[in-house]
C-alpha cells in the first residue's frame, strides 16, 4: 500500500521524469483526466466520472481504490471516502518524504521544505469540544487580547512596555503556542512570567491584570534599574530584553550566553546586525564591524548636537523633494543622519592597518541584519553636562516604513551622502508596519507613559495604565512619539 | 476527446483556444474537488462546525467605543482598592503602593540604606515594631518620583530633627508631615491610634502624630476619629495606668525635655508646608489620578482585616505605665 501510494500520489503531484505520465490513463476507455483512481489490490487504473473503477470493484471485488489527485481513499461497500489513521500517517509521511527530496533543476530553490499542515483535534479534544459549545473566537471587534495594566506606583513605564511585547505578533504566538519549555529550577524564570503574562491577557478577564510579580522578577534579576531615577521606558525594555534573553535556552536546550549563537526567541524577533565601517581617508581601506543591537536610537534636531546637515558637504535636501529648513522632521531623516558617513576629524586619528599609520577616516552605521521587530527610540531625553530637559520637536512618522536605503547593501548609492529612492516593488524583505507607539507626556522631571498599540489589521488602541480605549490612526501619526516598534511584513524562511 | 487526437501544430487558433480551454477547466475542476475533499474530510471527522461560536460569548467580548468608558464598558479608575502579596515579604500591599514598598522591601532604595542604618542603631532599644512606623514615614517620604533629585532639600529639616532622637524615639519621627490615614491599612490605623493622638487636620487631612494627650486637641476629637476610622468598635481612649505604646524606654528626662521643647513649638505651619509640597508634586506627576481613595473602613474593613494574616505583624508587647502624662500634667 505504501508503495502504491508513493508511486502514484506523489510523483505523480509533480511530474517526476522516472514515471511516464502516460501510463496513468484508464484501463478502460484511455481516459486520463475525470478522477482516475488506482485499484488498491491490483495493477488497475480506471476513471470515477465514468464509473469504470466502481465496474472493476464489483467483478473483482477489490473494495478500495485510490483517487490519483488527492490520494483519498474510496470504498466500494461504504460507498464514500473514508479516512483510516493508519493510512493517512502513511501519507503524510511519504508526502514529506517526496517534498524533501524535490529540488528544481534551476536550483532556485533549495528545497520545498515542510508542508504546512493546519492544527487538526485529537478524538479526545473533539468530545471536549462538543461538550463545552461556548467559544471565544478572535474576531477583529473583539476585546480578547486586550487587558489594563494597574499602575504599581509610578510604573507606567513598565506597562507601556509591557503593552508593546504583548501585542508583537511573533512574541504572542511563541508563547500562546506554548513554546517555552523552561529549565529554571526556581521560580524566577521571566520567560515564564513573560508566558503567563499572555495567558492573562487572552483570558478574556476585564478588570486589568497587576503586574507585580513582573516587577518583582525584573528588579531581582537587573537590580541597576531598581529604585533609581532611571524609570525610562526604554531602559526598561532593554532590561527586560536582557533578562528574557539570558532566561531563554536555544533550541539545542543549551544556555544562551553566548550571543553569536543564541537562537532563542528574543534574538530572533529582536536581534539585528548594526555594520560600522571606517574608511581611511589615505589609502580608501575599510575596516568593518558588526555588532548586535535591539534598538536604535535617533538624535532630534533641537538637541544640542546639531541635526543638519544630514552627510559632509552636501546638505541632503536632494531627496524626494524634500527641504529641511521648512516641514517637520520625518522618521527618514532621523534615519537618514544615523547612516550618514561622518567625518571623524583630526583629532580622532585612527590607526590604519593599510598605511600603518595615523589617518583621518570616515565612519558610517549601516544595517547589516534587520531584526524582526525594529526599535526606534528618539532620543528625547537630553542628560548633556550643562543641562537636563526633554525635546518635543514634533517628528512624523510612517505607518508603512520600507528600510532598504539604510542597509549596508545599499551603501555605495550613498557613499557621498546623495539618497536614491529606488524602491523596488517586488523585493519585500525591508518592508515594516508600525504595530506600538510609546509616548511620554510630561517634563522630565515628572511624566506618564501610555502606548498605542495595533491589534487588528487597522485598528489601534490607547493604553493608558488600567485604561484601554479605541483610538484612531490620526491619533497614532500625531503624537509625539517616543519608542516607535515596527514588525516586518514578510517573514521568510530560514 | 484523447490528446492524441487533437493535433497540436497548425496556426489553427480554434483548436489552440479549445485546448486551453480543457486545460483551463480541468485545473479549476481539480480545485473544486480539493476544496471538496477537505469539506468532506471535516465533516466526516467531526470538527467542522468546530469553531462554530454562540451568539452570547460574542457579543460579551465586543469592542466599547463610547466615550468615557474603556473598550469593555466599564467606567475609568475604579480600580483603586486592588491589593497584591509581596513575594519578598509575603505582605499584602495595595497594588498602587506596590513598587515603593519593594523598592524598600528588596533593600534597593536611596533610603534603604539609611533607614536600615537607623534600625541598626536603635535596634537595642526598640522591638521590631518599629519597622511599620518607619513603613509609614517612608510612604510620606514621596522620594519614590520620576527624577525627584531635587527632594533631597526638603527632607534636611527632617533629617536633623531625626538626629536629636536617635536613641530610639523614631516614633516620633512623623511629626513634620504627619500622617495621611488614606494611604494606611486598617491594623496601621488601629495601631497608630494607640499611641497616637491622632485627631485629623483640617487643612492638612492629615492625623497628628503627638501623643495621646497632646495639647493641641481635645479628648472629644480623639474620641471622634477613632469612631470615624475604626467603627463602633474603635477601642476607648486608654488611661493613664493602661497606655499601650510601642516600647520606647525613657532611661531619663534630658531627651524627654529637649523633645517637649520642640513640641511646643508651632508645628502645623511646617506640616502644612511639606504636606502642600509633596501633594502638589503628586498631582504634577499624575494630573489624571486624584489621590482621594474610599475609606474602606466599615464592615468592608473589618472583613478585610481577616485577610490579613495576623501571623506577620509584629507583636507589641505591653510596657507598664510610661511618665508622659505626669511630665505633661507637670507643664499644664
Amino acid at each position: 500500500m505504501r508503495d502504491s501510494y508513493n508511486r502514484f500520489i506523489s510523483l505523480s503531484l509533480f511530474l517526476s521524469p522516472s514515471l511516464p505520465a502516460k501510463s496513468c490513463i484508464c484501463h478502460m476507455c484511455g481516459a486520463h483526466l475525470n478522477r482516475l483512481h488506482s485499484c488498491l489490490y491490483c495493477v488497475f487504473f480506471a476513471c470515477f466520472a465514468k464509473k469504470h473503477i466502481h465496474e472493476h470493484a464489483k467483478s473483482k471485488r477489490h473494495n478500495l481504490a485510490i483517487d490519483l489527485l488527492y490520494g483519498g481513499i474510496y470504498c466500494f461497500m461504504c460507498q464514500d471516502y473514508i479516512y483510516d489513521k493508519e493510512m493517512e500517517q502513511i501519507a503524510k509521511e511519504e508526502q514529506r518524504k517526496a517534498w524533501k527530496m524535490f529540488v528544481c533543476p534551476c536550483k532556485c530553490v533549495p528545497g520545498i521544505g515542510e508542508k504546512y499542515s493546519t492544527w487538526e483535534p485529537t478524538k479526545r479534544e473533539l468530545e471536549l469540544l462538543r461538550h463545552n459549545p461556548k467559544r471565544r473566537r478572535i474576531t477583529s471587534n473583539c476585546t480578547i487580547g486586550l487587558r489594563g495594566l494597574i499602575n504599581l506606583g509610578n510604573t507606567c513605564f513598565m506597562n507601556c512596555i509591557v503593552q508593546a511585547l504583548t501585542h508583537t505578533p511573533l512574541l504572542r504566538d511563541f508563547f500562546l503556542s506554548d513554546r517555552h519549555k523552561c529549565e529554571m529550577q526556581s521560580n524566577s524564570c521571566l520567560v515564564c512570567e513573560m508566558s503567563q503574562l499572555f495567558q492573562e491577557f487572552y483570558s478574556g478577564h476585564r478588570s486589568p491584570h497587576i503586574p507585580f510579580r513582573l516587577l518583582h522578577l525584573v528588579w531581582t534579576h537587573a537590580r541597576h534599574l531598581a529604585g533609581y531615577e532611571q524609570q525610562d521606558a526604554h531602559e526598561f525594555l532593554i532590561a527586560a530584553l536582557d533578562v528574557l534573553h539570558r532566561h531563554c535556552k536555544d533550541d539545542n536546550g543549551k544556555k544562551a550566553n553566548n550571543p553569536n549563537h543564541c537562537n532563542c526567541i528574543i534574538d530572533q524577533i529582536f536581534t539585528g546586525g548594526l555594520q560600522s565601517d571606517v574608511t581611511c581617508q589615505a589609502c580608501h581601506g575599510v575596516s568593518t564591524t558588526i555588532d548586535p543591537f535591539w534598538d536604535i536610537s535617533l538624535d532630534l534636531p533641537g538637541s544640542s548636537t546639531p541635526f543638519w546637515p544630514l552627510s559632509p558637504g552636501g546638505d541632503g535636501s536632494a531627496l524626494n523633494g524634500e527641504s529641511h529648513t521648512t516641514g517637520a522632521t520625518a522618521l527618514t531623516d532621523c534615519l537618514r543622519r544615523f547612516t550618514r558617513p561622518e567625518h571623524l576629524g583630526s583629532s580622532a586619528k585612527i590607526k590604519c592597518s593599510g598605511c600603518h599609520s595615523y589617518q583621518e577616516s570616515t565612519k558610517q552605521l549601516t544595517m547589516k541584519k534587520l531584526p524582526i521587530v525594529a526599535c526606534f527610540h528618539l532620543k528625547r531625553f537630553e542628560h548633556s553636562a550643562k543641562l537636563r530637559r526633554k525635546i518635543t520637536t514634533y517628528v512624523s512618522f510612517p505607518l508603512e516604513l520600507d528600510m532598504t536605503p539604510f542597509m549596508a547593501s545599499s551603501k555605495e548609492s550613498r557613499m557621498n551622502g546623495q539618497y536614491q529612492q529606488t524602491v523596488d516593488p517586488f523585493n519585500n524583505d525591508n518592508k515594516y508596519s508600525l504595530f506600538a507607539v510609546v509616548n511620554h507626556q510630561g517634563t522630565l522631571e515628572s511624566g506618564h507613559y501610555t502606548t498605542f498599540i495595533r491589534q487588528h489589521k487597522d485598528q489601534w488602541f490607547k493604553c493608558d495604565d488600567a485604561i484601554i480605549t479605541k483610538a484612531s490612526i490620526k491619533d497614532v501619526l500625531d503624537s509625539e512619539g517616543y519608542l516607535l516598534f515596527y514588525h516586518k511584513q514578510f517573514l521568510e524562511y530560514e | 476527446m484523447k490528446m492524441e487526437d487533437m493535433p497540436l501544430s497548425g496556426p489553427d487558433n480554434t483548436r489552440l483556444e479549445a485546448l486551453a480551454h480543457d486545460i483551463y477547466s480541468e485545473l479549476v475542476e481539480d480545485a473544486c474537488l480539493g476544496l471538496c475533499f477537505e469539506v468532506h474530510r471535516a465533516v466526516k471527522q467531526g470538527y467542522f462546525f468546530l469553531d462554530e461560536t454562540d451568539q452570547e460569548s460574542m457579543k460579551e467580548f465586543e469592542i466599547v467605543d463610547q466615550p468615557g468608558v474603556d473598550i469593555f464598558g466599564q467606567v475609568y479608575n475604579q480600580w483603586k482598592n486592588k491589593e497584591c502579596e509581596c513575594p519578598n515579604c509575603k505582605r499584602l500591599i495595595a497594588a498602587s503602593r506596590f513598587a515603593p514598598h519593594l523598592e524598600k522591601c528588596l533593600g534597593m532604595g536611596r533610603n534603604s540604606s539609611r533607614i536600615a542604618n537607623r534600625r541598626l542603631a536603635s535596634s537595642n532599644n526598640m522591638s521590631k515594631s518599629e519597622s511599620d512606623q518607619e513603613d509609614n514615614d517612608d510612604l510620606n517620604d514621596n522620594d519614590w518620583s520620576y527624577g525627584a533629585e531635587k527632594k533631597s532639600d526638603q527632607n534636611s529639616p527632617r533629617r536633623s530633627k531625626s538626629l536629636k532622637h536617635k536613641n530610639g524615639e523614631s516614633i516620633w519621627y512623623n511629626y513634620n508631615t504627619g500622617i495621611s490615614y488614606e494611604t494606611l491599612g486598617p491594623d496601621e490605623v488601629r495601631s497608630l491610634l494607640t499611641t497616637q493622638c491622632g485627631v485629623i487636620s483640617e487643612h492638612t487631612k492629615k492625623m497628628c502624630t503627638r501623643s495621646q494627650r497632646c495639647p493641641q486637641h481635645t479628648d472629644e476629637q480623639r474620641r471622634a476619629v477613632r469612631l470615624f476610622l475604626l467603627g463602633p468598635s474603635a477601642p476607648t481612649l486608654p488611661d493613664a495606668d493602661a497606655v499601650e505604646t510601642d516600647s520606647f524606654d525613657i532611661p531619663d528626662a534630658q531627651p524627654l525635655m529637649s523633645r517637649l521643647q520642640w513640641e511646643d513649638s508651632d508645628i502645623s505651619p511646617t506640616d502644612s508646608a511639606s504636606s502642600k509640597a509633596s501633594t502638589n508634586h503628586s498631582d504634577s506627576r499624575k494630573p489624571k489620578k486624584k489621590k482621594k481613595p474610599s475609606l474602606p473602613l466599615n464592615s468592608g474593613g473589618s472583613s478585610s482585616q481577616s485577610n490579613i494574616s495576623i501571623s506577620t505583624k509584629k507583636k507589641r508587647p505591653k510596657l507598664s505605665a510610661p511618665p508622659i502624662s505626669s511630665i505633661y500634667d507637670d507643664l499644664a
